[in-house]
């Protein structure tokens, strides 16, 4: 399979002008190398700091790495085009999306930007709204007017329409019960099939990449700890890291063992 | 021995919408009891009505909520304020936003912190929860930390004021496996010592089988199910067919 992603040995420091008590900040991500195959489901666990959202913000571009290189082999039309090869879907929908305008109107331009100004015929904003479930009275409903739910719907509408090569999702399930996790799960594997899209999948529960993903990543402190097969990994966990966090997640630990955070 | 009793409870918003109705239960002396269901089922809003929180502008409620034979509901102002800050604590869903952003850490524990054995017990529950030290968290303002970080403040705080009656709303939302466990262990520790109990809302049905002693199902507003959790393992309920 073609690769899409290459990351050779990054490593991400804030800039000392981020820094508040004016000292050198600490690096967050330390030599990070991955490859992501074209048109796969990839997931990334860890818990909370341990750079996962920071590495989404690299591959990204939003912040450049320190050392290291990020290669997105993505194709040739992309050079004409004003839009990201690289969507992410936040965490926090409710900030991104325009509270003033009609989510319709919202997905139209997104649709335009790709399209670069000339209108399409092929896919319609109503189309792409149906397809990620958002009801047809919310169609003309301002951005304030809709629920978190309706919300990140509305966001990942507009990200379909950008049709990005990479779609980067970050805890998406973050503020659901358990049936709309099912749904919104079944949506992914819905873009990634349809659409040939390549999703990385971000969030610390375990249990959830495992349904989704073929390939997992482990990371913790900045670094990766562990990647591979995603069933190889919940069978077979190498690092005492992946372990703790897999009983961790079925709260069979004690206080002690909690504790000892293995550290290799 | 204290018990929360939840009688008949009836909650309508302004245009007669019926947002709960008959709901009763009672939630005896160092018991946990979870309430669970779907999105939009009416969870929050009758954890939101037990330290009467509603506005009655807005909402009518009837029935009777009684703890220490004393009625929550008809309870007058000053009683209610007495009732809210000495009895219940209630740690919300988006604990990072009950913070005021431009208040220091500090100045909310100034009032709880005032001998050495609750300093001292306030450093070990920040130990506990895998923060660092007090003095660090202290002179940091909400805005800082994360939202993580924030909510497992707020289990702090409702920890070190003891109450009698502790309510928590999606406690394992924004903390990450490893502090939901560290959580569950000294939720049931709680629990099990002292004049107490606890109602929880949450998702996460692992969780609420792992800590509480009785699970209950809200289903559009109504109670549909309310089973012990041995039970409700058993039962091939609605509720445990969405896992």
């Amino acid at each position: 399979m073609d690769t899409l992603l290459e990351i050779k040995s990054a490593c991400y420091k804030p800039p000392k002008s981020f820094s508040m008590t004016g000292e050198e900040n600490e690096a967050i991500l330390k030599n990070i190398s991955l490859t992501v195959a074209k048109g796969s489901f990839t997931g990334i666990a860890g818990e909370s700091g341990s750079g996962k959202t920071t590495l989404a913000r690299l591959i990204a571009g939003l912040i450049k790495p320190a050392t290291g290189s990020i290669i997105l082999h993505h194709s040739d039309e992309w050079k004409s085009i004003h839009t990201n090869p690289v969507q992410i879907l936040f965490q926090n929908n409710g900030e991104i999306i325009n509270p003033f305008r009609r989510i319709i109107d919202t997905v139209q331009e997104a649709l335009k930007i790709r399209n670069n100004g000339k209108p399409d015929s092929a896919s319609k904003p109503e189309e792409i709204l149906k397809f990620v479930n958002l009801n047809e009275d919310t169609y003309t409903k301002k951005g304030y007017q809709l629920s978190g739910g309706e919300q990140q719907r509305a966001a990942l509408a507009r990200i379909i329409a950008a049709m990005p090569e990479l779609l980067i999702l970050d805890e998406p399930f973050s503020a659901q019960d358990p049936e709309s996790r099912i749904n919104l799960s079944n949506l992914f594997t819905e873009i990634n099939r349809k659409y040939g899209t390549t999703i990385i999948c971000i969030s610390h529960n375990l249990q959830l990449l495992k349904t989704l993903c073929s390939r997992l990543i482990v990371m913790y402190k900045g670094e990766i700890i562990e990647a591979g097969n995603c069933n190889e990994i919940f069978s077979k966990p190498t690092h005492p890291y992946t372990e703790y966090l897999l009983k961790a997640e079925q709260y069979s630990l004690t206080y002690d063992e909690l504790k000892r955070i293995p550290e290799n | 021995m204290l018990s929360v009793i939840i009688d008949e409870i009836k909650l309508k918003a302004d245009k007669g919408r019926v947002l709960l109705s008959g709901i009763n239960f009672t939630v005896p002396q160092n018991s946990i009891l979870t309430i669970a269901g779907k999105n939009g089922s009416g969870k929050s809003t009758l954890l939101l009505t037990i330290p009467a929180l509603l506005n009655e502008k807005f909402y009518s409620v009837s029935g009777k909520i009684l703890f220490e034979g004393k009625d929550v509901l008809s309870s007058g102002n000053t009683e209610l304020e007495n009732i809210r800050r000495n009895q219940i604590r209630y740690v919300m869903q988006d604990s990072a936003n009950s913070f005021n952003p431009l208040k220091k850490f500090r100045y909310y524990f100034e009032d709880i912190l005032k001998d050495k054995t609750s300093q001292k017990e306030a450093s070990d529950l920040f130990d506990y929860f895998m923060l660092p030290g007090i003095d660090k968290i202290f002179s940091l303002y909400p805005y800082e930390v994360s939202g993580g970080m924030a909510q497992r403040i707020g289990f702090i705080f409702a920890f070190l004021s003891k109450p009698e009656i502790l309510l928590l709303d999606e406690p394992t939302s924004g903390i990450d496996s490893p502090v939901a466990n560290l959580l569950l262990l000294k939720l049931k520790e709680f629990a099990s010592t002292g004049n107490n109990c606890i109602i929880l809302v949450t998702h996460d049905i692992l969780f609420a089988e792992k800590v509480s002693d009785r699970i209950a199902v809200l289903n559009n507003g109504r109670l549909s199910e309310l089973y012990p959790v041995s039970e409700f393992i058993q039962n091939n309920n609605e509720f445990s067919s969405l896992y």
